[in-house]
């Protein structure tokens, strides 16, 4: 028996003793400028032409460049474009091309030049069917790239881009466009070398050695669900406004749990801070100066009164049907919703912050310095915080005295969540019990139902499982149209053409031909002017709710927020390029001040550009 | 027959009818034979009694199941789904450390507590039963059918390489993903994988006991064999069934946890352990929070150990041999 | 022997056959948004069509299968679609699979070093205070669920000794933890299994015949109680070193080891069918291995056990 002791002690001393011998082996820090973070969404391709997912738009920012890029205050900048021209009604682009960009390998060794047939050669390869690029319905706003998409043309030289010679290059419109330089930071308009493409064939973009790069950085490491490492780019041509010299992504499935304390051990240098620690950063002495607040993005989050119901029988979707269709009854729910105790789960500090009263978030297009949300038609609705509970009364007993034997009451609202986020469940109850709690449980009955987690969109939103959803939508282009398409005739959100009274003339619903009116109109001025009347229409019409804008929560990072490039279009918000890594991380009263200072200095580069 | 049936008939014409009767199946006088004061259900009682842990561990298990039950009709309880409001500043009642209004502190939107981890008792204990049962009724079916049937051998052998080498993970994780997640999809996807271990551990018994004497001799007397398997065989297994099913409710809870972990579990607004643990593990990093994690985790840790020990404690109590 | 290896070979293969095929059909009932990623909010529904049909999944079931099994017979399991586009398979897999293998092993010799010493020793002092520790400690690790003790000891341990909180190739020091972790439970099985066959095995005729005789106790134990002892567990033992491979689900995503614990959850939840395939092919036919090396094993430790008789009862 002794002996087996014996050996039992021998073995746990030799572990602990391999173990503690290397104890002092932590790698030294070198004079590099060396950026590191967790994450928990893999990439799954290096192939730009193909995806459309956050993380590899990520990727793609830092490795390729598109024609034009932004400056911090959002206004376009050459990138490989060094000047560009438009025709009379916008729909030919002209582009003369930087010249001695080159294309690297992941060694750093020169491949090729970039010029203008390599951004051809990237337009074909996502307007061909068969490469499944998941950005091609961007791409077809070029001259016959729907028809080449669809196989009803066979010959790309028809399709609506050209290389006239080596550094011009030439876009052709389908319509109009006068908002396509907005476009260009799309994946789906970057360059990309023929002869590589072809030698790669289907491997192309799957490790870093089938990829080529001409971006601000080089792919030195990528094993999906361990590491990924970015290098400065020393080909670069726009080298010296690269500050940091190493991108290290650490992945871990739990990186929300982990990172604050990762952070806090000083082993990262980014961290998103998960709602329900915030509290205790802040009452913390020291970890209190380390977060900020994110910036918002462009999403829009808004809930959404379905005029197609298709939820169960046993929830009684005709009663809601009848019900939703009566003005005052909307009106009630509109005033009844107070947005701040429903942000209060994701944003508990300053709640105010997010919300937003307008579809269109503020900051993203303006006439003459003057925002959008600030154009007459909607500068009232802007201003004013939707929540009434007197309003929502009073609206309240006249859907109550109209709706009298045409509808049963208390109406059953079925309020569906996705059940792969915990906040968005959380919210969907703090909704339910205020409404109530408000209105009052005899007038309506929210249902919360929990929806799937994957193909939430094809089994509750798409065919009309919702009496009331929450919703969100970003995008696409520097124009207010970007905003209708959600409730547009053929949108999947909540029908508002089956709303019953506002068919007009022409067999169309109102809001479609407010919409269509200012689509047509090419006055930028009268053009806004035109679309903010149909968004104050949609809105006073209760036919949605406004609610926040993206970007909740908190984060600890060590980077200067305003140094990034700013634009909401494409992957431009992804850019390293032109930051630097602080010393200490931003405090929140240095962002809020940072912000206004912002703010300020945005108003001005904008008023200048407008000149 | 051949020689022998001259005789025979020779036999049946000389006796008459008087003289033989058939004879009736009564069960009291079968039982009577062979008659001792010895009760099984007894024996086993008094020798579970005997361990004092386990006894102590049934009357905690037992409070628990009888608090869970009652716990909302109690007075001074709030809603495990209700969001309280904090009277003072107007806004949720967040993250409140446990104290004499919530005496489990409430979690990230101001919810009780307190409740909600009674009503995830009552949810993951339901699952557990339910999971249990399923599993020893679909198991005991199987394998007394396997063990005893020669013409099912063959292909319930193989239906259980099947299920049996199907990794459980991929059925539990894909089953939760094509249905909707509930408690029943979380039920269904245990049970699909769960009761292939009890049919195999019920047919290998019953292949060892099948041809022993007794078993014979009952064939020989013409003892159907449904009777021959619910008379003869089941209650020599009635301790390892028990073992089983005690064990199935701390397995099928654990599985509900995983599912939870991997994001497929119950919604929230439904609150069972699994996710009530979930809820609680993004806060492990901050002391101040970990109570939300802790109280779901301890209440969930009694459960399992509980069931578990009292399982063995009675399997051991229910083998005869450890009656005398 | 040989006539019993061809005859379980075969009924393996239909046994992979069939949840091959029940596993490709399950995952034909997946959402189909699931294919398309996060763009599918904004694509037109003939740009999601053309995407699902170059994905074949517009084919019939059957061609699909057909396909998939033409495949399969080439010695190819195809690529990934959406866990790392065009990326084949058996690239994916053999980049995960030295992980979980490092560690499953480890975690697998650390257990049986521990476990096993554990377990005799238990038995040897039935009833006293080691006993009592080593049953409180099994009883805790068998009964309550993995996930919730692996929080705490990441939680607290790292905190007590200073370690890394996340696993990292180089630093060493980063292997304790999560080795430990998961070395916890199969320590926990081998010592109750142990301990088991040990008592039973020590209150057996034979033996009280062996000290009657006045064989050394020392003698009685490593002779005769252990090698007995052993026989059920070498039955196991193949099976659990080949599924090492498979990877530990919790450690992996609590410590971010990059194995194929990891790779199973996630490309089932990206919907990646040809990977999620790949694996299941690769793990039902390692069980197969494992139960037939299981039963090879024990008829090399125990020359009583004859294969090839009395059917497959295991």
């Amino acid at each position: 028996m002794r002996k087996l002791w014996l050996l039992l002690l021998a073995t746990v001393t030799a572990f602990v003793l391999a173990a503690c011998s290397d104890k002092g082996d932590g790698s030294s820090k070198d004079e590099v400028s060396e950026y590191r973070t967790v994450y928990s969404g893999e990439i799954k391709t290096l192939n730009y032409l193909k995806t459309a997912e956050a993380n590899e738009f990520a990727m793609s920012a830092n490795l390729i460049d598109g024609l034009i890029e932004y400056d911090q205050y959002g206004i376009v900048q050459p990138s490989l474009a060094e000047e560009w021209s438009a025709n009379e009604d916008n729909t030919v682009w002209t582009f003369k091309l930087r010249e001695g960009v080159k294309w690297v390998t992941h060694e750093g060794e020169e491949y090729a030049d970039v010029v203008a047939q390599d951004f051809v050669e990237g337009l074909n390869y996502v307007l061909d069917a068969k490469n499944e690029s998941s950005t091609a319905w961007i791409a077809t706003v070029v001259k016959n790239g729907d028809a080449f998409y669809n196989g009803e043309i066979t010959d790309f030289a028809e399709v609506g881009v050209k290389a006239l010679d080596d550094y011009t290059l030439e876009y052709t419109m389908e319509n109009p466009t006068p908002y396509f330089l907005s476009m260009l930071n799309y994946v789906c308009f970057f360059p990309v070398n023929g002869e590589f493409l072809a030698e790669k064939g289907d491997t192309f973009g799957t490790t870093k050695e089938t990829t080529l790069y001409n971006g601000a950085f080089i792919l030195d490491k990528f094993e999906s669900q361990n590491e990924r490492v970015l290098v400065k780019n020393e080909s670069y041509w726009d080298k010296d406004n690269v500050y940091i010299d190493r991108i290290r992504y650490k992945y871990n499935k739990e990186a929300l749990t982990v990172a604050p304390e990762l952070f806090l051990r000083g082993e990262i240098d980014s961290a998103e801070i998960p709602t329900s620690v915030v509290d205790e950063w802040f009452n913390d002495e020291e970890k209190k100066s380390q977060l900020r607040q994110i910036r918002n993005n462009f999403y829009t989050y808004f809930y959404a009164l379905n005029f197609n119901p298709q939820f169960d029988e046993e929830y009684e979707p005709q009663n809601w049907k009848v019900a939703v269709n009566n003005k005052n009854f909307r009106k009630s729910l509109y005033h009844a919703l107070d947005r701040v105790s429903a942000m209060l789960t994701t944003e508990p500090f300053e709640p105010e912050s997010l919300l937003n009263n307008t579809i269109t978030p503020k900051n993203f297009v303006d006439v003459d310095g003057v925002d959008y949300t600030q154009l007459a038609p909607l500068a009232d609705i802007s201003n004013t915080d939707s929540f009434n509970s007197d309003l929502a009364l009073e609206f309240k007993e006249k859907a109550m005295a109209e709706l009298d034997g045409k509808a049963t009451f208390p109406v059953k609202m079925v309020i569906p969540y996705n059940s792969g986020s915990p906040d968005w469940a959380n919210r969907t109850q703090v909704v339910e019990q205020q409404l109530e709690n408000l209105l009052g449980a005899d007038y309506i009955d929210l249902i919360v139902e929990a929806g799937p987690s994957t193909g939430f969109l094809s089994e509750i939103r798409h065919p009309g499982k919702y009496a009331l959803l929450e919703a969100n939508w970003g995008p696409d282009y520097a124009d207010p149209a970007s905003y209708t398409d959600p409730f547009t005739e053929g949108g999947t959100y909540n029908k508002p053409e089956l709303a019953e009274g506002y068919t007009d003339a022409n067999g169309k619903s109102k809001y479609q031909n407010l919409v269509d009116a200012a689509k047509a109109e090419m006055d930028p001025a009268k053009r806004y002017e035109l679309f903010a009347q149909a968004e104050a229409f949609l809105i006073e019409e209760a036919f949605v709710i406004p609610y926040a804008v993206g970007g909740t929560g908190y984060i600890a990072s060590k980077l200067n927020p305003f140094e990034a490039q700013y634009s909401p279009f494409g992957v431009t918000l992804e850019k390293f390029k032109g930051q630097r890594l602080l010393e200490e991380p931003m405090s929140n009263e240095e962002f809020k001040e940072a912000l206004a200072a912002w703010e300020q200095e945005r108003t001005e580069a904008l008023a200048n550009a407008g000149e | 027959m051949g020689i022998y049936s001259e005789e025979i008939s020779n036999i049946s014409q000389k006796s008459n009818d008087n003289l033989f009767d058939f004879a009736i199946v009564d069960e009291k006088k079968a039982e009577q034979t062979g008659y001792s004061n010895y009760s099984y259900w007894r024996s086993t009682w008094q020798s579970f009694l005997k361990n004092r842990i386990a006894v102590f561990l049934l009357v905690v298990v037992g409070l628990i199941i009888a608090f869970v039950i009652i716990q909302p009709y109690l007075p001074y309880q709030k809603s495990p789904t209700e969001i309280y409001i904090d009277e003072t500043t107007g806004s949720q009642a967040r993250n409140i450390a446990p104290g004499s209004e919530f005496w489990f502190g409430t979690n990230s939107i101001g919810q009780d507590l307190w409740s909600r981890i009674w009503t995830g008792t009552r949810t993951s204990l339901f699952i557990g039963f339910v999971v249990a049962f399923a599993e020893v009724i679909v198991g005991i079916s199987v394998g007394a059918l396997w063990g005893f049937s020669r013409k099912l051998e063959t292909p319930i052998t193989q239906l259980y390489n099947i299920v049996e080498n199907i990794p459980t993970t991929i059925v539990l994780i894909l089953m939760s993903f094509i249905l909707r997640p509930s408690i029943s999809t979380i039920i269904i996807a245990m049970c699909i994988t769960g009761w292939v271990e009890m049919a195999r551990f019920i047919r290998n018994q019953i292949v060892i006991l099948r041809d022993r004497e007794y078993n014979l001799a009952s064939k020989c007397l013409g003892t159907p064999s449904y009777r021959i398997i619910l008379k003869n065989l089941l209650p020599y297994l009635i301790s390892v069934i028990m073992l089983r099913m005690s064990l199935a409710i701390p397995f099928a809870i654990g599985a509900e946890v995983f599912l939870t972990y991997i994001g497929l579990g119950l919604p929230i607004s439904e609150p069972s352990l699994g996710n009530l643990i979930n809820e609680g593990r993004v806060l492990m990093m901050s002391p101040d929070l970990r109570y939300q994690l802790i109280f779901p985790s301890v209440v969930l840790s009694i459960i399992t150990i509980a069931f578990y020990i009292i399982g063995n404690a009675f399997a051991d109590a229910a083998d005869p041999k450890n009656h005398v | 022997m040989l006539w019993y290896i061809g005859k379980r070979l075969l009924q393996s293969v239909l046994t992979l056959f069939i949840i091959i095929t029940i596993v490709f059909s399950l995952l034909r009932l997946m959402p189909e948004e699931g294919y398309l990623g996060a763009a599918a909010e904004k694509m037109t529904p003939e740009q999601q069509e053309i995407i699902l049909t170059n994905l074949g999944l517009r084919d019939p079931l059957l061609v699909q299968l057909g396909n998939f099994y033409m495949d399969l017979f080439k010695g190819e399991l195809g690529t990934s679609v959406t866990y790392r586009t065009d990326v084949p398979v058996t690239t994916i897999i053999s980049e995960k699979i030295m992980y979980s293998l490092l560690f499953g092993l480890g975690a697998v010799v650390m257990s049986l070093v521990i476990g096993v010493p554990l377990g005799i020793l238990m038995a040897h002092m039935k009833g006293r205070w080691l006993d009592r520790l080593g049953t409180g400690y099994i009883v805790f690790v068998v009964a309550v669920p993995a996930a919730v003790y692996y929080i705490f000891i990441q939680m607290y341990v790292t905190d007590l000794f200073n370690l890394p909180l996340l696993f990292d190739e180089y630093n060493k020091m980063s292997w304790i933890l999560p080795l430990t972790s998961m070395a916890l439970a199969p320590t926990a099985s081998y010592a109750m299994w142990m301990r088991r066959y040990m008592v039973d095995e020590l209150n057996k005729d034979y033996i009280k015949l062996a000290r009657a005789k006045g064989v050394k106790e020392r003698t009685l134990m490593f002779r005769h109680v252990m090698r007995n002892a052993f026989i059920p567990m070498a039955q196991y033992l193949p099976a659990t070193i080949l599924f090492t491979i498979t990877g530990s689900i919790y450690i992996e995503s609590l410590y971010s080891i990059p194995g194929m614990g990891g790779l199973l959850v996630d490309a089932i939840q990206r919907q990646d069918n040809s990977v999620v395939q790949g694996l299941v092919l690769i793990f039902s036919s390692l069980g197969i291995i494992g139960l037939f090396l299981g039963d090879l094993a024990m008829a090399l430790v125990d020359p009583r056990i004859k294969l090839g008789k009395g059917g497959s009862t295991r």
